[in-house]
C-alpha cells in the first residue's frame, strides 16, 4: 500500500520555487533515501511529507486520502526529526514524554520512556534526570529520535540524522530507526549522506537535484562555468585540460546532469570506445562499495574534481579488476547529459 | 525612619497593590500579544512593532495626565468612579507596563531557536500547545520582562500622583509620599522611603532570582 502520493507538488518561497515534483508514491514500511546536495529541496520535502508546510500548489495524499496541512489526522502519525536537534528546556525525561503528554496518552510514562532510550543507546538510569545542556550533540540527537521513537509514529521522517554525530552515535540512530519499521511498521525517509544508510538501509534512493526529482538516481551534478563548443555544443573545462562536452541547455537550466547508467567504463587504452562519436574522460577509482544485495558494485570514479558513481555487476568489476587508484576511462554521449 | 509608622505601611501596602494589579494585567494581556506578535507574520507587524517600541518611552505624567481625563467625573469613563482609587492608578501603571511586556516577550520569542517551531509541530502539538510550549521555553526572557516592567511600575510617580491624587490613607504610594517629603522639605524622610522602595525591588528581584534558578 501506498502511504504517500505525491501529485505534482510545487512548492515556492516568497517567488522562489524550491520544490517541483510530478508523481511518486511511497510504500508503507519502506525505507526511502533522499540525496543531493544542501539546497536541493530535500529539507523543504521533508516537511511537506511531514504536513508541517502545505505545498503551493498540487498535494500529497496520505494512505490515499487527502489530508489537512496540520491537521489532527496526521499530527499523531507523522513525525520528523530535523537535522539539528531541538531539546526543548527541560529534563531528557521530559524531552521524551512531551509528545505523549500531548496525546494525553500518560500510561507507565516511565517505562516507556526508559524503553525508548534503551533504544536508542541510552542508559534510563544515567540519562532520564539530565537537563538538556547536559548532553554531547550525539547524545541529544538521540534523545530527539527517542522523543520521536517513544510516539510509535506511522512515519518518520529524518533529516539527515547522523550528519553531525560522531560513528559509534551514527550506528545507534541508523540501528533505533530500524527498529521502528521491525517493531512496528514505520515507514522511514531519511535525507542523508550518510552511504550506509543508503545502500544498506534503503529499499529505494531519490535524488533531488535544484528541487526536482532526477529519475534514474545516481547523477553527478556538473557546475559551471561553461564555454561555448561546436554545434550547438557547451564546454566545461577540468582543471587538468579534459573537456566534457554538453548540449546546450533549456533556457533557466543551470546544472548539467550525467547519467552514469549510461556512460561505459573501460580501462585506458584497452577498448575502441572511440569510433562512435563518443567522448571520453579519464579519471580514477576512488572507492568500491558492494550493495546490500550482493550483486551490484558501486564504483566512485574521480575526474578531477567531479566524481561519477556507476554501478557495475560484480563480474564487471573481476574483469576489470578495479581497485582504488586504478585509472579507468568513461565513455559518454554528450546527448545523454540532461540539463536541470 | 519613623518606627512602625501606620502611615508609611499604608503607603507600603498602596504601592504593592497597584503594582502587584498592574503587573497581574499587564501579564495576562502582554503574554499572549506578545507571543502573537513575536511568533506569527503578518501584515503590519513592522509597524505595530514600532509603536510599541515607541511606547516604552511613554511618560507616565502623560499616561496620569490621560487616565485622568477619562476617569474624571465628566470624562467618558467617570461613570465608573475609579479616580483617586487603587485600581485606578493600577489602570495607570498596568498600561505603563503593557509595552514592556509586549515588546520583551516578543523579542523573546523571535530569537528562540528556528527548530523549535517545527519540533513541536512534529511532536504533534497543537496550536495553543504550541503557544504555551513556546513561552515556557523562553521563560527566561519572560521573567526578564516581569522583572523590568516590575521595576518601572514599582518606581513610577507620575500616575500614582495624578490618577492617585496622593491622598493619605488611601492612595499615597511610596513615590507620591517621597514627593511630598520633599516638598515639605523632609529629605531624610524623603530618602528613607525610597530605601523602603529599594528594599521591596530587591525582594521581589531575590525571589525572582530564585525562580530563575528553579526552572
Amino acid at each position: 500500500m501506498d502511504i504517500y502520493q505525491i501529485k505534482d507538488i510545487d512548492h515556492y518561497y516568497g517567488d522562489k520555487q524550491v520544490l517541483s515534483i510530478e508523481d511518486i508514491s511511497i510504500q508503507a514500511a519502506s525505507i526511502v533515501g533522499l540525496i543531493g546536495p544542501n539546497g536541493s529541496g530535500k529539507s523543504t520535502l521533508l516537511k511537506l511529507l511531514g504536513f508541517l508546510e502545505e505545498p503551493t500548489y498540487g498535494a500529497i495524499l496520505f494512505k490515499g486520502k487527502k489530508v489537512a496541512f496540520f491537521s489532527d489526522e496526521v499530527r499523531f502519525r507523522v513525525t520528523l526529526l530535523t537535522q539539528a536537534p531541538y531539546l526543548m528546556r527541560r529534563s531528557v525525561f521530559d524531552n521524551v514524554v512531551y509528545g505523549l503528554k500531548i496525546r494525553k496518552d500518560t500510561k507507565d510514562l516511565r517505562s516507556r520512556v526508559g524503553r525508548a532510550l534503551d533504544l536508542v543507546g541510552l542508559d534510563p538510569e544515567n540519562f532520564a534526570k539530565r537537563k538538556w545542556y547536559e548532553l554531547s550533540g550525539g547524545e541529544a540527537q538521540r534523545v530527539a529520535l527517542a522523543a520521536r521513537l517513544v510516539l510509535k509514529p506511522e512515519v518518520l521522517l529524518l533529516d539527515e540524522p547522523t550528519a553531525s554525530v560522531d560513528a559509534d552515535s551514527a550506528r545507534l540512530i541508523r540501528k533505533a530507526s530500524l527498529q521502528a519499521r521491525e517493531e512496528w511498521g514505520a515507514t522511514l525517509v531519511v535525507a542523508t549522506h550518510d552511504w550506509q544508510w543508503l545502500y544498506e538501509t534503503c529499499d529505494s534512493v531519490m535524488h533531488l537535484l535544484h528541487g526536482r526529482l532526477f529519475k534514474n538516481g545516481l547523477g553527478s551534478a556538473v557546475y559551471g562555468p561553461w564555454k561555448f563548443g561546436a554545434e550547438g555544443f557547451l564546454h566545461k573545462e577540468f582543471d587538468d585540460g579534459q573537456v566534457l562536452v554538453v548540449p546546450t541547455p533549456e533556457e533557466g537550466k543551470k546544472l548539467a546532469i550525467l547519467d552514469p547508467s549510461r556512460m561505459k567504463i573501460s580501462l585506458p587504452g584497452k577498448d575502441p570506445l572511440l569510433k562512435w562519436k563518443i567522448d571520453t574522460l579519464n579519471g580514477f577509482v576512488t572507492r568500491l562499495f558492494l550493495e546490500r544485495n550482493g550483486e551490484m558494485v558501486q564504483v566512485d570514479i574521480k575526474v578531477v574534481e567531479l566524481v561519477i558513481t556507476m554501478r557495475l555487476a560484480l563480474d564487471k568489476v573481476e574483469e576489470f579488476k578495479l581497485y582504488p587508484g586504478k585509472k579507468v576511462s568513461i565513455a559518454y554521449d554528450p546527448r545523454d547529459i540532461e540539463w536541470f | 525612619m519613623r518606627n512602625r509608622d501606620p502611615a508609611t505601611y499604608s503607603a507600603i501596602s498602596v504601592t504593592l497593590r497597584t503594582s502587584g494589579m498592574a503587573m497581574a494585567v499587564s501579564l495576562l494581556l502582554g503574554l499572549p500579544l506578545g507571543y502573537l506578535l513575536g511568533y506569527f507574520d503578518f501584515r503590519f507587524k513592522k509597524q505595530i512593532r514600532i509603536v510599541v517600541d515607541t511606547l516604552l518611552s511613554l511618560p507616565t505624567v502623560f499616561i496620569g495626565l490621560v487616565i485622568y481625563a477619562l476617569l474624571t467625573r465628566n470624562g467618558p469613563l467617570g461613570e465608573a468612579g475609579l479616580l483617586f482609587t487603587i485600581p485606578g492608578i493600577a489602570v495607570g501603571q498596568a498600561i505603563l507596563a503593557l509595552p514592556i511586556v509586549i515588546a520583551l516577550t516578543a523579542t523573546a520569542v523571535e530569537a528562540s531557536d528556528r527548530n523549535l517551531r517545527i519540533t513541536l509541530m512534529s511532536l504533534g502539538a497543537n496550536r495553543f500547545q504550541i503557544a504555551k510550549s513556546t513561552l515556557w521555553e523562553v521563560r527566561l526572557g519572560l521573567l526578564a520582562a516581569a522583572v523590568t516592567a516590575t521595576g518601572r511600575v514599582l518606581t513610577e510617580v507620575g500616575i500614582s500622583l495624578m490618577v492617585g491624587g496622593n491622598i493619605k490613607w488611601h492612595t499615597r504610594t511610596i513615590t507620591t509620599a517621597i514627593a511630598l517629603e520633599t516638598n515639605k522639605g523632609e529629605f531624610g524622610m524623603g530618602i528613607a522611603l525610597g530605601l523602603v522602595l529599594l528594599l521591596i525591588a530587591l525582594t521581589v528581584n531575590i525571589s525572582l532570582t530564585g525562580l530563575r534558578r528553579r526552572i
